[in-house]
């Protein structure tokens, strides 16, 4: 966890979720978001058919070479030592070229102002918050809590009722996975 | 829960999920079922009319036709006994009236099981193969099984397979019943109904008396507050047709029809029959509804006046224990004081009882302890929640919550992290101790017991036999344990009855000090003195005997379930070979309709489609709570039916269009058509959580300024059909029919 | 005018309110725009932009806009302006009509290039509310342009087909290579013109839909499936093109003011006034000039 090489991870295990959207109603509850915004989304592949329906939890993956922050005009991102990418939404404009980028469709833009127009972009922040002083009102603001500063895990994954969706240091996350498949299907 | 979650994940090889959504209805636990996956390769087969969310992450899928479970597991009896692959040793000794359920199993041969549940023989077959094969196997469910006509027949044949298994007491094994809500269990072991004391001790006189003499109040003053002493021992209007008794349309049994009625904690919308809920809301005299959000069942009625509404506090403004669904029981900490002008439950109740002249008897028990064997006041004023947990633990013998003193259940809140989750074992200074003293936890030394009738473990570490409950001997058989059944540490050999003042000494092999004989309760359940308990403890015995698990019940109408179609039948060509019971004269003070409903047209004709209801995720109950937070509500934003494509296109219903489904009671329901594949062509699917529009008028005007939630909707209880379970009268709400029309 | 303006404004509001709702983009497409992203059979629209985006088009913009008007600064000095006489006939070539549209066109583009340049070194400024607000500018100036392109096409589309001159224009380059004052060969409008108009009109719309994919976003319109596309790749499709024509027409708009503000001197007063020199007709637009004396409108 504290290697130099420690990066911060997400992995959602479809074989344990269970589409609860408890990630999701929870990371928009904890950061207060406006509804119809979620940093975390539940898409279920082939509803209702048997054999086939699939439930995923997604989000800012966190990648460890964002396309978002390739992309974007005015240099926004920044990527924490842990790996964990932010932004900042006082240099964003809304341009909307990171969601272009991005795989997972993890930017999003709520509307803003008076006329409805689309405002800085959102995202998932890994309940890191952003560039402002940690915990102030001002972070709190823009970017909804930051549970990592006070050491707790994101909102996400601490409420994921079945343990599908896993974060941390990329190798443990991994290590967990690989026992979780490992052992299926064995009965050890 | 027999069992326990832990224990499913630690040890279950296969799981029967029969009647139950936990991937909807329970999250958490389903949890433990793909840890169970996960870590053991366990076959997990889902047993549901629908294609649930739990029936994604199955093994096994088996699409049942609804109402037809005890078909599906005669089914699998069959097999089992067929192919003598039940448990021969476990039946021989520690079960009474397996060959009945022979007899009656032996009819039910694939082919006429997959005609019936429309189940096909190869999955039946493949079923009963795994569920023999593979052991431990635990069977779980829910609502699905028991909210039927033929609810309490569900429930027992379940159990039934599982002794001819030999799958009870044994760690994996066992009947994992969830309960949906937060502390469903604690409330019925303290037995919230029309028909019992709390901790299900009935309401016979003698439990009457018990329980004067355990709340310090006089027997008669007690009976003086009946109409008259009969109703004293009489069940009252249950949840599901109480609104009989304010419109007395079918018989009623009572000294006066309902006049009030005070609602607490109880999403009353939720209930079926919702139309005559409406009805009989109207005509009441007075209706007061306290709870922390709006009931909508202040919503439902159009009354003007003697309507009041009162805030009552949440969870999280109150403290106390509360009983999860494997018998456990957890401290709650009070996190904020109520808010407002809102009261806790307890203090509406309080304030209840000082109006109503009877503060003194309610709380004087809290005031009271057993000291040398006998009840006596101990001081002047009572703690809250403390006395009262206390009193409950010394007056529950039935369950054995002996153990569960307020002391012991808040060290556990402190210690939570020292307990093995799949073992609910404690270490360190928990030692000794299982996770929320599952009960029976006999005494205060006791650890709980996390396997239900598990013989391998002596008593006082959480074992014991079957409960002696049934008498000594039915039909000339004797009802006691074989004798080579001996609980392990038991000085007792074999099979033993309930421990009775009139027995103790015969069966324990132990003499009473004079000072005990005088002290000593009639039998273990009433023994205040808690004498009987502390000898048992030294013998190794189990209070409530060590006895058979009978599976015929001679005062029931069907003494061994039988298959009988719902009232509301898609399938009139076996409504005459398996008809529904005789109408029921007064249960719970009212008449029932069976077969004359069953019988009163051929239903399927006018009514095509079969009405399953189910529980949204981010809705419990009536859904008012959830419909209240913005985020939760969004995610539903209107009440829908899920619905096959081919049986929508059938209509010209296109995906999003509005539709009417009408019940064979006349009522109707307007709701939005989603195209869904979980749901075959011949049924549709509605969630329950909705309330706030009746049959296509919105009730928006009815709720008081600033209580509506962000979304209302119709209830499918509107629709759900006529029937209820010809012993708990739960109301039929998985088995019916319906018509569906182009809105 | 005020009502233009409500009326601009109504729209924009009207729309957007449209487009609030959820989008599929985050609904039932993301697995599939999840699964689709840089694989085999997919577009490649994703990868295709991010490499765009991040290594090409702010570079070539940064050629664009220092290398052309160098160019031109470097003919300026070395062959300088042409002069015509302001003493002579004046011919009147463009309608009050004509320039009233060519103002609003004028004007929205005098917007839309400098504030589509700071989103592109959105950077340099710091980004934040002052590019935020260029981005709005952008969207309320296409508005503009929107009301100013259409008649525009149409009361020049008939003038600004190819004809036989084009091709010797293009031949001598249109004579801007040559200090020597001939007659070149053009009509009403010289193949320079037309080409701007060609790009200015056309190319101007392909502008505008792009842009305003990418601007309401959450459009649902079957527009995308038209195409045969995502809706995700409509936008990433949207941006690359968006970007390619604003390279040409940032080129093109900064030849045409040069043209009409320091080659020609004193071009742009027939925009203002509507009256062309008799002289600069006979030299520059030499097909049109022997017409008009044929119809005896001089």
């Amino acid at each position: 966890m504290s290697s130099e090489t420690s990066r911060m991870k997400f992995m959602c295990d479809s074989s344990r979720c269970i589409q609860c959207f408890a990630c999701s109603v929870a990371c928009a509850e904890a950061h207060d978001l406006p509804v119809g915004i979620s940093r975390r989304k539940v898409v279920t592949l082939h509803e209702g058919v048997e054999g086939k329906e699939v439930s995923v939890s997604i989000a800012c993956m966190h990648c460890s070479d964002p396309p978002c922050a390739k992309v974007c005009p005015v240099d926004c991102f920044y990527i924490r030592e842990d790996g964990i990418v932010l932004h900042d939404k006082k240099k964003c404009i809304g341009c909307g070229y990171c969601l272009y980028a991005c795989p997972f469709g993890a930017p999003q833009f709520p509307r803003d102002g008076a006329f409805g127009m689309r405002g800085v972009m959102d995202k998932c922040t890994m309940c890191a918050g952003g560039p402002e002083k940690t915990n102030s009102a001002e972070e709190r603001r823009f970017y909804g809590q930051n549970r990592i500063a006070e050491g707790k895990v994101p909102i996400c994954a601490a409420v994921c009722a079945t343990n599908a969706l896993l974060v941390g240091d990329a190798e443990d996350v991994s290590a967990i996975y690989r026992k979780r498949t490992s052992s299926r299907g064995k009965g050890e | 829960m027999t069992n326990h979650f832990g224990d499913v994940v630690g040890h279950s090889k296969a799981i029967l999920i029969i009647g139950a959504n936990p991937a909807v209805a329970n999250p958490i636990g389903m949890k433990h079922f793909l840890q169970a996956k996960d870590r053991n390769n366990t076959q997990l087969i889902v047993v549901d009319p629908i294609y649930t969310k739990t029936a994604a992450k199955a093994d096994y899928y088996l699409r049942i036709r609804t109402g037809t479970d005890v078909a599906f597991i005669y089914g699998l009896l069959h097999l089992i006994f067929k192919n003598g692959w039940e448990d021969k040793e476990f039946i021989k000794k520690r079960v009474y009236g397996m060959d009945k359920v022979k007899e009656e199993a032996a009819k039910w041969t694939p082919e006429v099981v997959s005609d019936v549940t429309g189940i096909p023989t190869d999955q039946i077959v493949q079923t009963a193969t795994l569920l023999a094969e593979t052991k431990p196997a635990t069977v779980v469910w829910a609502l699905g099984i028991t909210q039927h006509s033929t609810g309490t027949s569900n429930t027992r044949i379940l159990p039934i397979m599982q002794l001819a298994l030999g799958n009870m007491g044994k760690k994996g094994g066992g009947c994992n019943i969830i309960r949906g809500h937060d502390n469903v269990q604690g409330a019925t072991d303290m037995c919230c109904l029309a028909d019992s004391l709390p901790g299900y001790y009935g309401l016979s006189e003698g439990s009457w008396k018990y329980f004067a003499k355990s709340w310090g109040v006089d027997f008669d003053w007690l009976q003086s507050r009946f109409a008259s002493p009969e109703w004293m021992n009489k069940k009252g209007f249950s949840l599901a047709k109480w609104w009989q008794g304010v419109l007395q349309e079918e018989q009623t049994y009572s000294s006066s029809p309902i006049r009030a009625l005070w609602v607490q904690g109880n999403g009353l919308t939720s209930m079926s029959q919702t139309a005559k809920i409406q009805e009989a809301l109207n005509k009441l005299d007075l209706l007061v509804i306290a709870e922390p959000f709006l009931n909508e069942a202040a919503v439902l009625t159009n009354r003007k006046d003697n309507l009041y509404v009162l805030p009552v506090a949440t969870q999280f403004e109150t403290e106390g224990s509360v009983t999860a669904t494997n018998r456990s029981s957890q401290w709650r900490s009070k996190v904020i004081d109520p808010l407002y002008e809102c009261k806790t439950d307890h203090d509406v109740m309080f304030e209840f009882a000082k109006k109503f002249g009877f503060y003194d008897q309610y709380t004087r028990a809290m005031k009271m302890d057993v000291k040398e064997g006998e009840l006596v006041d101990v001081k002047k004023d009572f703690v809250w929640p403390d006395d009262a947990v206390s009193e409950i633990a010394r007056t529950l013998k039935t369950i054995g919550l002996g153990g569960w003193t307020p002391e012991r259940l808040r060290k556990q809140q402190e210690n939570w992290y020292m307990f093995d989750p799949v073992t609910l074992a404690g270490a360190g200074p928990m030692k000794g101790q299982y996770y929320g003293l599952p009960w029976p936890s006999w005494d205060k030394k006791h650890p709980g017991s996390p396997v239900l009738y598990d013989v391998d473990v002596p008593v006082n570490d959480g074992g014991m036999g079957f409960r002696n409950r049934f008498g000594l001997e039915h039909d000339g058989v004797n009802l006691l344990a074989a004798p080579s059944v001996t609980v392990k540490g038991s000085t007792i050999k074999g099979g033993y009855p309930e421990i009775t003042r009139e027995n103790i000494e015969e069966v324990l092999g132990s003499k009473l000090t004079d000072a005990e004989k005088q002290k000593i309760g009639s039998n273990w359940k009433t023994d205040i003195s808690g004498i009987i308990q502390e000898k048992c403890r030294a013998a190794g015995v189990a209070p409530y005997g060590n006895a058979r698990a009978r599976t015929i019940v001679w005062e029931f109408p069907d003494p061994v379930p039988l298959h009988r179609e719902p009232i509301h039948s898609s399938r009139p060509d076996l409504v005459s070979k398996y008809p529904t019971y005789p109408d029921q004269k007064n249960n719970f003070r009212v008449d029932v309709k069976f077969i004359s409903e069953q019988q009163a047209r051929e239903w399927v004709k006018e009514f095509p489609t079969m009405l399953v209801t189910m529980r949204v995720v981010n809705l419990s109950g009536a859904g008012m709570l959830e419909r209240s937070s913005k985020y939760l509500s969004h995610l539903t934003p209107e009440m829908f039916a899920n619905i096959h494509p081919d049986l929508a296109f059938k209509y010209g219903i296109r995906d999003g269009d509005m539709m009417w489904l009408h019940s064979p009671q006349g009522t109707k329901i307007k709701v939005k058509a989603q195209h869904n594949q979980s749901v075959t062509p011949d049924r549709i699917c509605l969630p329950y959580n909705f309330a706030g529009v009746m049959q296509g008028v919105d009730l928006s005007p009815n709720y008081p300024e600033g209580t509506k939630p962000y979304t209302t909707g119709e209830s499918s209880n509107t629709i759900t059909n006529y029937g209820f379970d010809v012993i708990t009268q739960i109301p039929e709400y998985n088995a019916g029919l319906c018509r569906i029309e182009k809105a | 005018m005020k009502t233009i303006i409500v009326f601009i404004i109504t729209i924009l509001m009207l729309t957007s309110m449209a487009y609030a709702a959820e989008s599929m983009i985050w609904g039932n497409m993301l697995i599939g725009n999840i699964l689709s992203y840089g694989t085999k059979d997919s577009l490649n629209m994703g990868p295709l932009f991010t490499i765009l985006q991040s290594q090409y088009f702010r570079n070539i913009f940064l050629v664009i806009v220092i290398g052309v008007p160098a160019v031109f600064l470097m003919h300026y000095l070395v062959l300088g302006a042409r002069f015509f006489s302001h003493d002579g006939k004046k011919v009147y070539v463009f309608s009050l009509f004509n320039r009233l549209i060519h103002l609003l066109a004028a004007i929205s583009f005098l917007v839309l290039i400098p504030t589509g340049l700071m989103m592109i070194f959105g950077v340099y400024f710091g980004g934040g509310p002052l590019v935020m607000t260029a981005r709005h500018l952008h969207g309320l100036a296409t508005a503009l342009f929107f009301l100013a392109v259409i008649p525009m096409f149409f009361f020049w589309v008939a003038d600004m087909l190819p004809t036989v001159d084009d091709i010797k224009w293009i031949a001598i380059f249109g004579g801007y290579l040559s200090r020597k004052q001939s007659e070149v060969p053009a009509g009403k409008f010289n193949a320079g013109q037309k080409m701007w108009f060609w790009i200015a009109t056309l190319g101007g719309i392909v502008m505008i839909a792009t842009g305003a994919a990418m601007y309401f976003q959450d459009f649902n319109l079957g527009i995308a499936s038209a195409f045969g596309l995502s809706q995700i790749d409509l936008l990433r499709a949207s941006a690359i093109v968006h970007n390619i024509m604003a390279l040409l027409i940032t080129a093109l708009f900064i030849t045409h003011v040069y043209m009409s503000l320091f080659a020609v001197k004193g071009a742009i007063n027939s925009m203002i006034t509507g009256y062309k020199e008799e002289q600069e007709l006979k030299y520059l637009h030499s097909s049109f000039y022997r017409k008009l004396k044929a119809q005896n409108k001089i």
